[in-house]
């Protein structure tokens, strides 16, 4: 049967009709395709996220073991002022009462700027490690001397206090009857570091 | 809904068919007043869906054999012989009976059927083109006849159906599913009695009659006769049909099972056993008709219509099959999502629960471990030097001649010795060996190397040592023999390396 061009124009709108039809189906199919992978990544998080809080939970008592633990030396990092802000003024105090109190004949040092060492990343903030590089130079009638000066400077706290070198050589000098002449001379590098907890409690 | 002109040599009666119930809504004489009234009928009916069913006596078969062809070809030769044998072709038609091997070729026996009259047929066809309707198409009763034979159980590869219609006793011969033959006999009103004696009667003059053709085959077994009793005549059919004839077995049919075999559900008072073929031409017709493509255009149209809609409608109706499953395998997913969540939910306030009774800090969990672990790291990559110092004394107080001039610690490697030394700490310690003359080249060599090799212990290794007389290959060997000696104490330095944990 061939068809005249008023057929035609008869078949037109039920044509369009029918590519509707399934064009609407390929929309619903389209939309419930992009629903179930959408469902699927959401499974795929809440997996995760189950895991990991199980994992967690699994883990709390070695999390309560590890937590006393490294609380005492929080504690003790807190209570030298390790952890907190820099205290430049402690510091020059405390070589100051050092040199007094071991009579040290002549000591100078210079600290350097402030610098960030390594940021650990912490929650819900990072942690900072801040160094201060000091050099010192230190006039000495005994080697002694340097490691009492080590040995004070560590206990006098306000940074953690990472000896990067240190050289001790002899002066040359000759005793003299009336001054102590210093028979040795040492040169140290000394961090300074400080940490910044930004999560910790003011 | 669908109409039939049920077509006879007399009058004509329409019906509307519709969900197995047949109404008679018009009668229409056969003569120009029906033609008018038929007219009349069809006004405001534009669009309606028609076929037209005749019974009529002048119904010509003729079996013919073409080519065994498809297509056009097949078109145009049985145009062809539908021109050669009617001459008037518009309503003429060809059926198959299959193919057949002659010694020549593979042919095709064709069943072409026409009337004998097919002018009474053309006011009507072009009152119902005139009215814009769809004829779906014009059939005889017998082209509907293989399809109530098969309905009424017609088992045997021939079978000779027989109803009492409004027009007369039709009589139709089915060979193997398809239509070979059909009469009609008109009838006068009859007592059942008669009727049943006319049908035995008839169906025996046909027998003979189709065995003279030698349509019948001369292995002798009978023709099996399904007569299609009218109502509530059953009885008296079995009755007059039921003694055996060495030519013809008769099987009488009720008429309200053959209506049944139909699904037929109602069918107007009156109307006998056309009621069947109408049904049938109604609920599912045969390809077979005798109607041209033209007098059928707008119903083939409107079929395309719908067969769009329906292909358009069948794919939404897949699409929503197939988005519903995916639908229901994302609300799983979505409710094991949910599942998944309140686990961790509950795991994370479990947790929550169990860290409350921790000790106080002054931080997070997390940033606590960040700050200890962090700190330990630094602490062990940083070494004090007392240690180093107090190895360095204890050998030295093994070796008195030994004066140290100056001790160089450091962590890490000197940009001087990158290669030879290991990451970690390194002393360099220059000094002097006394208490032996400058020119005891191998005692004084002995010496330092005995005291390098006792200060590369206790966790240190020897990186290097620079000995007063440079005795290796690479180096340059001085002395000056017999000069005057300066005084001055061999130098050396050794240097010593740590590995940090």
């Amino acid at each position: 049967m061939n068809f005249t061009r008023e057929d035609l124009a008869k078949l037109a709108a039920p044509l369009v009709l029918a590519l509707a039809l399934i064009g609407a189906g390929l929309a619903i199919v389209w939309s419930a395709n992009d629903a179930r992978a959408k469902a699927l990544t959401r499974l795929a998080e809440a997996q995760a996220e189950r895991r990991q809080a199980s994992q967690r939970l699994a883990r709390i008592a070695e999390e309560e073991r590890e937590v006393h633990e490294k609380l005492d030396v929080y504690k003790q990092l807190k209570r030298l002022h390790i952890l907190g802000e820099e205290q430049r003024l402690e510091w020059a105090d405390a070589i100051s009462r050092i040199r007094r109190e071991r009579e040290l004949l002549d000591l100078s040092y210079r600290v350097d700027r402030q610098k960030l060492a390594k940021s650990v990343p912490g929650k819900p903030a990072n942690v900072d490690f801040f160094a201060s590089l000091m050099r010192v130079q230190l006039d000495l009638l005994h080697e002694e001397d340097l490691l009492r000066f080590l040995a004070d400077l560590r206990a006098s706290g306000n940074a953690y206090y990472a000896v990067k070198s240190c050289s001790l050589t002899r002066t040359g000098q000759a005793a003299s009857g009336t001054n102590m002449t210093p028979r040795l001379r040492a040169v140290c590098e000394i961090e300074l570091i400080t940490v910044i907890d930004k999560a910790a409690k003011r | 809904m669908r109409r039939l002109l049920y077509f006879t040599a007399d009058d004509h009666f329409l019906y509307s068919a519709s969900g197995g119930r047949l109404e008679l809504e018009a009668k229409f004489s056969g003569d120009d007043l029906g033609v008018s009234a038929f007219r009349d009928y069809l006004r405001g009916r534009r669009g309606a869906l028609f076929s037209v069913i005749a019974d009529l006596a002048g119904e010509d078969f003729h079996e013919e054999q073409v080519p065994f062809l498809r297509g056009a070809d097949r078109e145009a030769i049985v145009q062809r012989r539908l021109a050669q044998r009617y001459r008037d072709t518009r309503l003429a038609a060809a059926l198959s009976l299959g193919s057949v091997m002659t010694p020549q070729r593979r042919n095709e026996r064709l069943l072409l059927a026409s009337f004998t009259n097919t002018q009474q047929f053309a006011p009507w066809l072009d009152a119902l083109e005139e009215a814009d309707t769809r004829l779906a198409g014009v059939y005889s009763v017998p082209l509907l006849a293989p399809a109530l034979a098969a309905r009424l159980g017609a088992r045997g590869p021939r079978t000779l159906l027989v109803t009492a219609n409004r027009a007369g006793l039709r009589q139709c011969f089915v060979e193997g599913g398809r239509l070979r033959f059909a009469r009609l006999e008109r009838t006068v009103e009859m007592t059942p009695q008669a009727l049943a004696a006319f049908v035995r009667s008839e169906t025996l003059r046909l027998a003979q009659y189709l065995a003279t053709l030698r349509v019948l085959p001369r292995d002798g077994s009978p023709l099996p006769a399904l007569v299609v009793a009218p109502p509530g005549e059953r009885a008296v059919f079995e009755q007059a049909l039921g003694s055996s004839d060495a030519r013809v077995v008769f099987q009488t049919v009720d008429h309200a099972r053959a209506r049944s075999a139909v699904r037929l559900r109602h069918a107007p008072e009156g109307t006998a056993g056309e009621a069947l073929y109408l049904q049938l031409a109604a609920r599912k017709a045969p390809r077979e008709q005798f109607a041209s493509s033209g007098d059928r255009r707008r119903f083939q149209v409107w079929r395309l219509q719908r067969g769009l809609v329906a292909a358009g409608l069948s794919g939404l109706a897949a699409c929503v099959v197939f988005a519903g499953a995916r639908w229901l395998e994302t609300a799983q997913l979505n409710a094991n999502a949910a599942e998944q969540r309140l686990e961790a939910a509950r795991a994370t306030e479990r947790y929550q629960r169990i860290t409350a009774t921790f000790p106080v800090t002054e931080t997070t969990t997390e940033n606590l471990r960040a700050t200890v672990l962090e700190f330990r790291r630094i602490a062990e990559a940083s070494p004090q030097p007392e240690s180093a110092f107090a190895h360095i004394s204890r050998v030295l107080e093994q070796f008195p001649q030994m004066e140290l001039d100056a001790i160089h610690w450091r962590v890490g490697r000197s940009e001087k010795r990158e290669a030879d030394t290991l990451d970690g700490l390194e002393v360099v310690l220059s000094g002097r060996v006394s208490a032996t003359q400058r020119s005891d080249y191998r005692g004084l060599t002995a010496q330092v190397q005995r005291f390098a090799g006792a200060l590369a212990s206790g966790g240190y290794q020897l990186v290097g040592t620079q000995l007063p007389f440079d005795i290796t290959s690479a180096g340059t060997l001085t002395g000056d023999i017999g000069g005057r000696d300066t005084g001055e104490a061999p130098r050396f330095t050794i240097t010593l390396g740590r590995k940090l944990p």
